[in-house]
């Protein structure tokens, strides 16, 4: 009956375990580093296999070691967000926390998660450093400054020059050669644009195409309303993206994709055109990036308000964020802070990562060839749209996804009017 | 083998041979994606996606190093490792007890206490969330290993002692009996007759908890916290994975590396747990 495992064995297992558990506690390494009084924890998104995780780590290493204080790092990944919430709820939450400003966060500052950097810009002498833009764009409409801004974003749109020489095309900049281009490409094969159409990636796209036809300040009244139908321009921009659509200029299947594979689809030359932001486009191996072009996504053939090709430009990604905590530690804080803001950190991000960061800059990346084509457009070249995150209501955003996602679909624009509205009217 | 099935009626070897490819077609079902994950962590993202099936060009562990080192897996692993064997020690602590005092009550209150511990079934783990984070942070426990240490086995004791209870209860009564005339205590009837009898039992409950406690993520997540120094296995290897790029041979391997604590815990206990499903130790 007691084939297999003895009782000495079992019993033996269990008292290895009991002893076992004290020894492994007692181990330096798991012991919690934020324990200590003169120690500050920063709670970070830059982590994993994040661009610029690693780069992120030996910063705080070395600061570690010049400045002789402790700072205890705590990772989390896309769900950052609900861990610090349940901290601060507990009163545990870290001191700083290194977190992009979507969705959960932007009621932080709002609910006396976070504090308001707004004076500390000063204080801490930042305020030179980091581009205007930045400030403008981490500021709320009560003038809070949320975080410091820390990286950036843009969303160019990379062309795979080799598959579209396959094709005999070129780059498309209007609309008319674009849909010329997807029908080369499929006729050989060839995937035409990638998008993840069933997350926020695709509606993304969606959101670009529209303000292909609306100024950014229609765009700020439409998407903080909703109200589609009450700007011509852009219900002009939902038949537009019709019109592409089923022009196959997105690739088959093309709501079923996230934005994970759809770079997977580009890097592995499914697809010929993908728009991917430009933390993104730093994980594009070397032997693709040689043969891809960056450039803007092609502007309306006739009716839009666009002078080039449209890029999103953004000054959201990881912000610096204080907690309640942290308040206590100001001190610690500024410090550590002000070193993430010096040239040599901010060269180490660019050149070692690919990073876009919010410090006023001249590097440019070196080894990250695509992003370093990205930061070198200029308005000659590309019209910049908003990224319009911070102006859809929180509640608004999944279901906007859900109905973004039926838009690559087979709806028509009318059904993607009426659901994009009823997505705002229910929340 | 073949003979054995010629041999049989017409109708028997249909039956057989219809079986037998079901078997094969389960198992198929079974090990292709299985295949897939292991020659996948070998591989590029490039080559998972040209040719999903085909065997890697290098048995390279770069992906595996990959892994360990961007997600921090060691310390995971040693983590998980501590907070897992802690519960189960605990577990078997509390649930060997019980469910010998359980097995040789012949009362209601024993009858009223067993269906206590079923009731623990009806809990969703979802629901009891909020008042175990709420409990965690009024104890001083919160962000620590010790409290997931003591919750673990509490969410694991109904199906515990269930299982335990059912196996002491096949025990024949003249065997204690036996053992109290020649003078032995309670404890030493546990240790001395029940214990060796209910090794398989005792294997299917370290098994089942095992994987349990071993693969838990959302209580982690919030009770244990993001702190590197205390992270389990499942919080860190979603790291890992990243909105656009995810690196799929990397995942892959980070994920067969957490795999397989569970697959030498199982290659150890799966005997012992065959043998009391086939006891009917766990029936109902």
């Amino acid at each position: 009956m007691t084939q297999g495992i003895s009782r000495r064995t079992l019993l033996g297992a269990a008292l290895s375990g009991g002893l076992i558990t004290p020894f492994l506690a007692g181990c330096g390494a798991l012991v919690p580093a934020s324990s200590g009084p003169r120690s500050i924890s920063v709670h970070t998104q830059l982590s994993g296999a994040v661009a610029g995780a690693q780069v992120f780590s030996d910063v705080v290493a070395d600061y570690q070691r010049r400045s002789g204080r402790t700072v205890a790092l705590l990772k989390n990944g896309s769900d950052l967000p609900i861990v610090f919430e349940t901290s601060t709820l507990a009163g545990k939450a870290a001191d700083v926390a290194v977190v992009n400003m979507m969705g959960r966060t932007l009621s932080w500052t709002g609910a006396g998660a976070t504090i308001p950097v707004t004076d500390l810009l000063d204080e801490w002498d930042l305020r030179d450093k980091i581009l205007p833009q930045a400030i403008k764009e981490w500021t709320d409409d009560e003038g809070r400054l949320r975080a410091f801004p820390f990286t950036r974003t843009n969303w160019p749109v990379s062309f795979n020059t080799g598959l579209l020489e396959e094709a005999g095309v070129e780059i498309p900049t209007t609309s008319d050669e674009l849909i010329a281009v997807a029908d080369a490409l499929r006729s050989k094969g060839i995937g035409p644009v990638t998008v993840g159409g069933s997350d926020w990636s695709g509606q993304k796209m969606f959101l670009q195409i529209i303000q292909g036809f609306i100024t950014e300040d229609e765009a700020r009244t439409v998407f903080s309303t909703g109200k589609l139908s009450e700007s011509a321009g852009a219900l002009a921009g939902v038949e537009h993206f019709v019109e592409l659509r089923d022009a196959g200029v997105f690739v088959d299947n093309v709501q079923g994709y996230t934005s994970d594979s759809e770079l997977t689809q580009f890097n592995t030359r499914k697809a010929a055109i993908v728009p991917a932001m430009s933390s993104a486009l730093a994980l594009v191996p070397a032997e693709r990036a040689k043969e891809v072009t960056v450039g803007g996504w092609p502007k309306p053939s006739s009716g839009g308000v666009l002078a080039h090709p449209s890029v999103i430009k953004s000054y959201n990604g990881h912000g610096i964020w204080i907690s309640e905590n942290g308040r206590e530690k100001l001190d610690l804080i500024k410090p550590f802070v002000q070193n993430l803001y010096t040239e040599r950190v901010t060269d180490e991000f660019i050149l070692g990562s690919g990073r876009d960061m919010n410090r006023v800059t001249d590097t440019v990346s070196k080894d990250f060839p695509l992003v370093a084509q990205g930061s070198r457009l200029t308005d000659d070249d590309v019209t910049p749209v908003m990224l319009p995150d911070l102006l859809i209501p929180d509640s608004v955003f999944e279901p906007m996804v859900k109905v973004t996602a039926m838009a690559y679909g087979s709806a028509s624009a009318e059904r993607i009017v009426d659901s994009f509205e009823k997505a705002y009217d229910a929340a | 083998m073949a003979q054995r099935i010629a041999a049989l009626p017409l109708r028997d070897r249909i039956g057989s041979i219809t079986s037998g490819t079901l078997a094969w077609i389960y198992a198929a079902l079974l090990l292709v994606p299985f295949y897939y994950f292991i020659v996948s962590s070998f591989k590029t993202n490039e080559q998972i996606f040209e040719s999903p099936l085909a065997l890697p060009a290098t048995w390279d562990l770069s992906n595996f190093a990959t892994a360990i080192q961007q997600a921090e897996l060691g310390l995971a692993v040693a983590n998980s490792a501590l907070t897992t064997v802690a519960a189960l020690v605990l577990t078997l602590l509390l649930a060997l007890p019980a469910s010998f005092a359980l097995a040789r009550a012949t009362g209601r209150a024993g009858k009223i206490v067993e269906s206590v511990f079923a009731l623990g079934f009806l809990i969703p783990s979802f629901a009891a969330l909020f008042p175990t984070f709420l409990l965690a942070a009024a104890l001083g426990l919160f962000h620590t290993r010790t409290f997931v240490v003591f919750l673990l086995p509490a969410t694991a004791l109904p199906l515990s002692i269930v299982i335990l209870t059912s196996f002491m209860r096949t025990i024949p009564r003249e065997l204690e009996e036996a053992a109290s005339m020649d003078g032995a205590s309670s404890l030493q009837v546990l240790r001395q007759v029940y214990l060796p009898i209910c090794i398989p039992g005792i294997a299917t409950v370290l098994l089942l908890n095992f994987l349990s406690f071993w693969n838990a993520y959302l209580y982690p997540l919030i009770l244990i916290g993001p702190d590197t120094a205390q992270r389990t296995i499942q919080v860190a290897l979603p790291t890992l994975k990243v909105d656009a790029g995810t690196d799929y041979g990397v995942l892959m391997a980070g994920t067969l590396f957490t795999l397989l604590p569970v697959y030498l815990v199982y290659t150890v206990l799966q005997r012992q747990m065959q043998r009391a499903l086939l006891s009917g130790a766990v029936k109902g």
